[in-house]
């Protein structure tokens, strides 16, 4: 039981030292994570790279107190953290007090969204919903919100409700609600992930800051890029094993492949036309865009550019004919496939084969082409795997597969780079190049810049200014 | 745009309480019918009246229709025939019968209609947590209330992802009946997912909180409001007492 609830910031070079000699999920057949060494000091900055599936997010939780589930998984090492020893043996691990322990090391979730409650009206009260299980007086959870929300610009944010936030929003929030409890370690999976540019740095500026107060960061993430230059140790997670990351990964920065994009003359069909679109939700007090101009034309890529909230991932539901404008005019003169942000809304079968098979009619030739599809995007091993037992990138690839298997013209592709590992990315360059040698054309949203580079004929920018909200502390 | 009133939910909740049994205690038709005018104005004060006309009439028309059947229609009573063909029989004294239990019945269903409509369910949730009951009773009504709420976001986005595949698009009853057919299944393992995924993450914030805690929101309450409150918890409890008390005296 971790039940110190002192404050070990100070006077102290060892935050948590953790050695994990072996981790296995209860059921499974190898183990998740092996030889783990950690030590984490006041104000350290540890990256942890990795593909997905690597053993990243297993680590994230281990680290956090959530795994082992005790009964159930199997795990041998020890912790040291807050200066009390948890050790973990074949026959029996200790029991750990989950909220005890969260107030030492808290984890942000790779999908952020699951951190939030999802039972206050705002997200202000989110902010503060860990604070207010402690008992902290309103007052001092009234100033810890002003000064987070000054930190990371959530001020136009925090009477929101937090289950109409756009992704990136969304992660913010729940980062904002993890460090406005000040733990003394926080692991991040993911952190950057659906974040625009403005946000990226407030994320990093927060953590710059929560380092120089003794706060000890890990960093789960797929690539060093934006983190190699500050971390304190960077080192690389395969196959559960830790190596030390060489010069090699430190330099990688995308696997995105620069692709020659020829200009679209301006006879070719124009396959998708908004033309003064206005888009907006039921029960909405203004619409979210106004007056959109956008076309897209047979063999063109065309990318959505814009903060978290700016109404892109509107536009593509738009396009999928999800949504009706509310004035203008749209034309989709050709099928349309889209994928969706979340994974997760996307996925509903117990196994790959009967999601990707899923309303397809029993003898057509789209059923035909679902082995066909899969191996094409990697996942033929995986037909009889239940989709939610994947690692999140392959999860990525199902959603992507269960789009391809109709054969759309017009691919609408939401924050697809999202939770994708190297292979992951090869894999939908391929398609979209394919689809667009094909005549098709593509609509995407990202805040992958080099995706968006290396992938987009051009750039389509979304203006819409976030809402303001009065908030007094 | 509904107008929110300011009173501390366990005032709005007691006041129905004691309305609803006193008035069920009374079982005189004309006190039912000045709650439920009184429950439509107050409905239409605050720009509730058309939902409330609605998610009455739902539950209402029923119920008078099968109170209707069972002692209008086939009234066993002697006296005061109106009409009568084979096994129908409808009597002064059966349709009085329907009336007075279809009025009972009526001020309970709208006058706790009207309260869920009246309560902010954040500001319930938070009164409880503000108030000394367990912090599990907070809890088990927050997970309840937001529970229909949260399946009917997940129902939406497995209906749009549905939609993308061209999949429960039909219209009309068939199409509404294919629709809650596909979404049925997916939405019960989807909502267990979540319940999973976000389970070990709540624990880790302390929730449902072990100790003391407080809230940031504020429900506003006053001594007035106070004494309001016991009175009608009082009324709910003697006034009934009171009504009937003389009855069993007579029996």
């Amino acid at each position: 039981m971790i039940e110190n609830q002192k404050n070990w910031r100070s006077g102290n070079s060892m935050l948590l030292d953790l050695n994990i000699e072996r981790f296995r999920y209860s059921g499974s057949e190898f183990d998740s994570l092996q030889d783990i060494k950690m030590t984490l000091s006041p104000g350290s900055l540890t990256v942890i790279i990795g593909e997905s599936g690597s053993g990243k997010s297993t680590l994230g939780k281990v680290l956090a107190g959530i795994l082992p589930r005790q009964g159930a998984d199997e795990c041998r090492g020890k912790i040291n953290l807050a200066g009390q020893r948890i050790e973990y043996t074949d026959l029996e691990g200790q029991r750990i007090n989950v909220a005890g322990w969260a107030k030492h090391v808290g984890l942000l979730p790779q999908e952020a969204g699951h951190y939030l409650s999802r039972i206050r009206e705002t997200v202000a009260e989110e902010l503060v919903f860990s604070l207010e299980n402690e008992g902290l007086p309103r007052d001092e959870m009234r100033q810890r919100i002003s000064g987070i929300s000054k930190h990371l610009n959530l001020d136009y944010l925090l009477e929101r409700d937090p289950a109409k936030l756009s992704g990136g929003q969304e992660r913010l929030v729940a980062l904002a609600a993890l460090a406005i409890s000040e733990p003394s370690v926080m692991v991040l999976d993911e952190p950057l992930a659906g974040l625009d540019s403005e946000a990226t740095a407030a994320v990093t500026e927060m953590i710059s800051r929560l380092r120089a107060d003794g706060t000890a960061m890990v960093v789960l993430s797929r690539t060093a890029k934006p983190w190699a230059d500050n971390a304190d140790a960077l080192v690389k997670l395969e196959n559960g094993q830790l190596s030390k990351s060489s010069a090699e990964d430190r330099l990688q920065e995308s696997v995105s492949v620069p692709t020659q994009r020829r200009a679209i003359p301006g006879n070719v069909e124009v396959l998708l036309d908004f033309s003064g679109v206005q888009l907006g939700y039921e029960g909405a007090a203004r619409p979210v865009l106004d007056g959109l101009d956008l076309q897209v034309r047979a063999g063109e890529c065309v990318g959505l550019a814009g903060a978290n909230g700016s109404g892109k991932t509107t536009v593509l539901k738009a396009a999928a004919g999800l949504l009706r404008p509310t004035a203008g005019t749209l034309a989709v003169s050709a099928p349309t496939g889209m994928l969706l942000q979340n994974s997760s809304d996307q996925l509903f079968e117990r196994t790959v084969l009967r999601e990707v098979s899923f309303g397809l009619p029993k003898k057509g030739t789209q059923r035909l082409r679902v082995p066909e599809v899969l191996s094409r995007l990697g996942l033929q091993d995986y037909a009889e795997t239940h989709p939610y037992e994947l690692p999140a990138s392959a999860r990525r690839l199902v959603a992507l597969a269960t789009v391809l298997v109709r054969e759309p013209q017009i691919l609408l592709l939401d924050e697809p780079t999202e939770a994708l590992d190297s292979e992951g990315m090869i894999r939908l360059q391929e398609v979209i190049d394919s689809l667009l040698n094909r005549g098709g054309a593509v609509l995407l949203s990202t805040h992958d810049r080099d995706f968006m580079h290396s992938t987009t004929h051009r750039v389509h920018p979304m203006t819409r200014k976030p809402e303001p909200t009065a908030w007094t502390s | 745009m509904p107008k929110s009133i300011n009173l501390h939910p366990f005032t709005v909740l007691a006041l129905t309480a004691a309305v609803v049994t006193m008035t069920t205690a009374a079982g005189l038709w004309w006190l039912s019918c000045a709650v439920l005018t009184a429950c439509a104005l107050v409905a239409g004060w605050t720009g509730h009246l058309r939902r409330l006309a609605v998610l009455s009439a739902a539950i209402l028309i029923p119920t008078f229709a099968s109170l209707l059947l069972i002692h209008g229609l086939v009234s066993q009573q002697a006296s005061g025939l109106i009409a009568a063909a084979g096994p129908f029989r409808v009597t002064v004294g059966g349709l009085e019968t329907t009336m007075v239990l279809g009025l009972r019945t009526a001020v309970l269903v709208v006058a706790g209609l009207l309260c869920t409509l009246l309560i902010n369910k954040h500001q319930l949730v938070a009164a409880i947590d503000l108030s000394p009951a367990p912090p599990q009773v907070g809890y088990l009504l927050a997970a309840t209330l937001f529970l229909v709420p949260h399946m009917a976001e997940k129902q939406r986005a497995i209906g749009q992802a549905q939609a993308l595949r061209h999949m429960g698009t039909g219209r009309g009853l068939s199409g509404w009946f294919q629709r809650v057919r596909l979404r049925a299944v997916p939405l019960v393992l989807a909502s267990l997912q979540d319940a999973h995924d976000r389970s070990a993450h709540l624990s880790a914030r302390g929730f449902p909180a072990a100790g003391s805690h407080t809230r940031l929101r504020s429900v506003a309450d006053s001594a007035t409001q106070q004494r309001v409150r016991w009175i009608s918890l009082l009324c709910a409890v003697l006034g009934p007492i009171a009504i009937l008390a003389p009855l069993w005296g007579s029996q």
